[in-house]
């Protein structure tokens, strides 16, 4: 054969496959586009359960929060004129709040949202919380005399021994937008230099955090429960503690999933069942059970023996929506406490 | 026929890269209707917080350049033009980097000096812990880049070594020792080379976000995804990605300057002679000890990192049931990316080679800019540009994955083409206008099979680059379609570390086999001839 001759086939070969890809690609029939901000690893097995029981077609994106959800929201943004989507599963309701602000979420009220508390869902039904997860401290086995509190990122014992995540991204954002609206503003910087001058070492992710705790890099960090129970369950030597629980502490904030409806979504009957489906008791139980090992905001729902029920904590009382307004004001300050 | 052709290529380029950056651009400086340039004003008023990046971006991407660079040209010298042992072997060890996003590189290191690491047991705890610190610094962030971008170097000198003429080095040999031959005649005549690949790595590290990001190193890149991740904010993310413009051209400068476009005129080899060997003797134990011990500080450290990490009873079957889709979504993608953009890359060369429109620097420094920009400006540009209910057919697929493709990586495959076309006489060609053959034809039965070996090198270096893609991918793939590079990435958020490291030595692995098929059977393609 010539090398021109075998040129062309490599070209021929080259639009072949790309017309088998196109003829082997899923129909799209019956079927719901998900984007998904959660853990793969956690969402994944309960698209697929929802897959095989209501015998619709899941196509989905996912994303993480180690890619700061970049992908997904800045996609869901940019696509708000010809929406691709048919539900967006938030890691927290900040997320899904902002979409709202940004027209991208369309109200439906979801029967299975029956029995959540008020605090977290959209008064207007434009976003529904569910299993949530708790923001508290991963401290190392190793600790003797352990931090009870958030503001032990100001006691000297743990000088440059402390770190958090980036609070430009995720829920360490959400968590000081929290903390700015509790505090209020001066409160929180003071609290928030203090810091910076105690050594804090900053992390690019909750899970790079958790892993620096465990290998014994960091006395502690403020992340997200799911990290700890996942390293706990993989046997590293971590535990974690509900910050802030005793003497009138601000709480230990907890955050949701969230869970919306897109506007002028493509198949947004599909997409309703999946919302309800999501919201069920019978998916918190599920995300209860599994490493993520997430609060079911359903009363009475069963969760494992070492997974506290929503009602035995001191909760921080947030409105998510004046969270997510006060986010964009002072994240360039953030900016600058980060130093980039 | 072949202005119309070279026209269309040129209009492609535009469609994939230059329109969705022009929608970028304009989203920062049309806001509600309204041209103004407050995104930019704001952006820049704190020169302070925005130099910083743009400095760290400079000099990692310069430091990383030059240690590749020093790196890489003395072991494509030893592993292209001495007698050392196992130098095949070494050569595809080394390239082993190449095929990993750099990130999970950036993991491995992070586990690799964990303090339970399995680096631990052989180094002072003391001495872990501040290789553990500066790992999160500039020197981390240097290192890495340098173990995952040297390569490139290596394979560019190795190729460029075919192309010295030996009747120089032997003439040099009559009165002069090998270090001198080497010193002033093998390494003028592949200089233009290696600046060339010298360029192609401070692109590269230029664009590069994951290992600064997840190295705390704040960089440019950083500042573009921080836009675009913690405000939204797409014109201020496409005006924070404005100064890579400025830098690209101040590259393409520096290159012309420096070169005067001897980048393409590697004289060929006389037919029929093969390249001089140089013979370690005394030398080769030695020679073997310090690229032994480079292989493994760069390659073999992080691969056992990776391998011992996977090793749990279920890591492979496990990584198996939950990527197999996306490993053949990955193979497909890229094997139909490559040879897009090995057509499209071959063209815009013969382009820029012949200087065929008025254009032609236009178009190289369009590809260019595209390579440096982050995936992730490129991928929304291309998702505001094609999401409309006229091109939606286009946009459900996953021709917007391919888009992506060809709109960040013609750069490589066109680079590499105009260094081949130099070799290929345009006698030839003239020749075979002289007796009336149409341009096509000209192309295809002259042109491409004189310039095979390069074209190949094209596809090969386009397939691997799509294969790790991520960046753009990311942004726009289709739901439910998401290929290896992707699921890793979305897998790595709390997933079971065994079963991360299992799919990444799957990533190296079918790599690395592909190549091998494609390699055995161009081998005996090459062989029948």
């Amino acid at each position: 054969m010539s090398r021109g001759r075998l040129f062309f086939v490599v070209v021929l070969a080259g639009v072949i496959a790309a017309v088998l890809w196109r003829v082997l690609a899923p129909s799209s029939a019956h079927t719901v586009v998900v984007y998904v901000s959660h853990d793969q690893v956690f969402s994944e097995p309960i698209l697929n359960d929802f897959q095989r029981d209501t015998g619709i077609l899941i196509k989905a994106v996912y994303d993480t929060e180690e890619t700061k959800s970049a992908g997904v929201m800045n996609r869901l943004i940019a696509e708000k004129a010809n929406p691709q989507a048919d539900v967006y599963w938030a890691n927290e309701p900040i997320r899904a709040e902002v979409l709202r602000l940004r027209g991208v979420a369309r109200s439906y009220r979801s029967p299975s949202a029956a029995g959540i508390p008020a605090q977290f869902r959209n008064a207007d039904g434009y976003w529904t919380g569910f299993s949530a997860r708790a923001r508290i401290l991963i401290v190392h086995r190793g600790l003797r005399d352990k931090p009870r509190s958030i503001q032990a990122y100001t006691d000297p014992r743990f000088n440059g021994r402390a770190v958090i995540a980036n609070p430009l991204f995720g829920t360490t954002t959400a968590h000081i937008a929290a903390l700015f609206n509790a505090w209020g503003d001066d409160r929180v910087e003071v609290f928030l230099d203090a810091m910076r001058r105690n050594g804090v070492h900053i992390s690019s992710s909750n899970g790079e955090s958790a892993d620096q705790v465990a290998r014994g890099a960091f006395d502690f960090a403020l992340v997200d429960s799911d990290d700890v129970y996942s390293r706990e369950r993989q046997g590293q030597p971590v535990e974690g503690i509900y910050p802030d629980q005793e003497g009138g502490g601000p709480g230990c904030f907890i955050v949701p999933n969230a869970v919306l409806l897109i506007k002028d979504g493509p198949h947004p009957a599909a997409g309703k069942k999946l919302i309800d489906y999501l919201l069920s008791r019978e998916t918190e139980r599920k995300l209860a059970f599994s490493d993520a090992a997430q609060i079911p905001l359903h009363p009475g729902v069963e969760t494992p023996a070492d997974v506290r029920r929503l009602e035995t904590l001191n909760v921080m009382q947030v409105d998510y929506a004046a969270v997510a307004a006060r986010m964009q004001a002072f994240q360039p300050w953030l900016r600058d406490w980060v130093g980039h | 026929m072949r202005r119309l052709t070279l026209l269309l290529v040129v209009v492609t380029l535009v469609i994939v890269g230059l329109l969705p950056l022009a929608v970028m651009l304009g989203k920062s400086v049309i806001v509600d209707g309204r041209l103004t340039f407050a995104v930019y004003e704001k952006l820049f008023s704190n020169s302070g917080q925005y130099w910083v990046p743009i400095r760290h971006s400079l000099m990692l991407a310069a430091l990383t350049a030059g240690g590749a660079t020093l790196t890489g040209v003395p072991l494509g010298l030893l592993l292209g033009k001495t007698d050392l042992p196992m130098r095949r072997i070494l050569a595809i060890l080394f390239s082993i980097p190449l095929l990993l996003p750099p990130y999970i590189l950036a993991v491995c290191w992070f586990n690799l000096l964990a303090s339970d690491g399995i680096l631990a047991p052989i180094i002072p705890e003391r001495t872990l812990e501040l290789l553990s610190h500066r790992l999160f610094d500039l020197p981390g962030c240097l290192w890495v880049l340098v173990s995952a971008f040297m390569p490139l170097v290596m394979i560019l000198t190795l190729a460029c070594l075919h192309a010295v003429n030996p009747r120089l080095e032997e003439a040099g040999r009559l009165i002069a020792r090998w270090p001198a031959v080497l010193w002033r005649v093998t390494l003028p005549a592949i200089l233009p080379g290696i600046l060339f690949a010298a360029i192609l790595v401070f692109l590269l590290a230029l664009g590069e976000v994951g290992v600064p990001m997840y190295l705390r190193y704040p960089v440019l890149p950083v500042e573009t995804l921080t836009q675009f991740a913690a405000f939204y904010d797409f014109g201020a993310a496409a005006a924070a990605a404005s100064p890579l413009l400025a830098i690209v051209l101040a590259v393409l400068a520096l290159e012309h300057l420096l070169l005067r476009d001897q980048t393409y005129r590697l004289r060929p080899t006389t037919p029929g002679r093969r390249m001089l060997s140089i013979r370690l003797r005394g030398w080769r134990v030695p020679a073997m000890l310090v690229v032994g011990l480079l292989a493994t500080a760069i390659v073999v450290l992080p691969l056992l990192a990776l391998i011992v990490s996977s090793l749990s009873p279920f890591a492979y079957g496990d990584a198996w049931l939950r990527a197999a889709d996306a490993l053949g979504r990955s193979l497909v993608f890229a094997g139909v990316g490559a040879t897009l953009l090995t057509a499209v890359g071959f063209l815009c060369g013969y382009l820029i080679h012949n200087r065929a429109l008025r254009i032609w620097r236009a178009v190289d420094t369009l590809t260019l800019l595209l390579f440096t920009l982050p995936g992730t400006v490129i991928g929304i540009g291309l998702v505001a540009l094609w999401n409309r209910s006229g091109s939606a057919f286009l946009y459900a697929s996953s021709a917007l994955v391919i888009f992506a493709y060809i709109a960040q990586y013609t750069a490589l495959t066109s680079r590499i083409s105009t260094a081949t076309l130099a070799n290929v006489p345009p006698s030839l060609e003239e020749a075979a206008q002289m007796i009336g053959a149409p341009w096509f034809a000209r192309l295809a039965y002259v042109v491409v099979p004189a310039a095979f070996p390069g074209v190949l090198a094209a596809w090969f270096t386009a397939f691997i680059f799509c294969f790790r893609d991520l960046g753009a991918s990311m942004v726009v793939y289709p739901a439910g379609q998401d290929t290896l590079p992707v699921r890793i990435f979305t897998l790595m958020a709390n997933g079971a570390p065994s079963l991360i490291a299992a799919l990444c030595v799957l990533l190296v692995s079918v790599t690395l086999i592909a190549m091998a098929i494609l390699g055995l059977l161009f081998q005996g393609w090459a062989l029948r001839r």
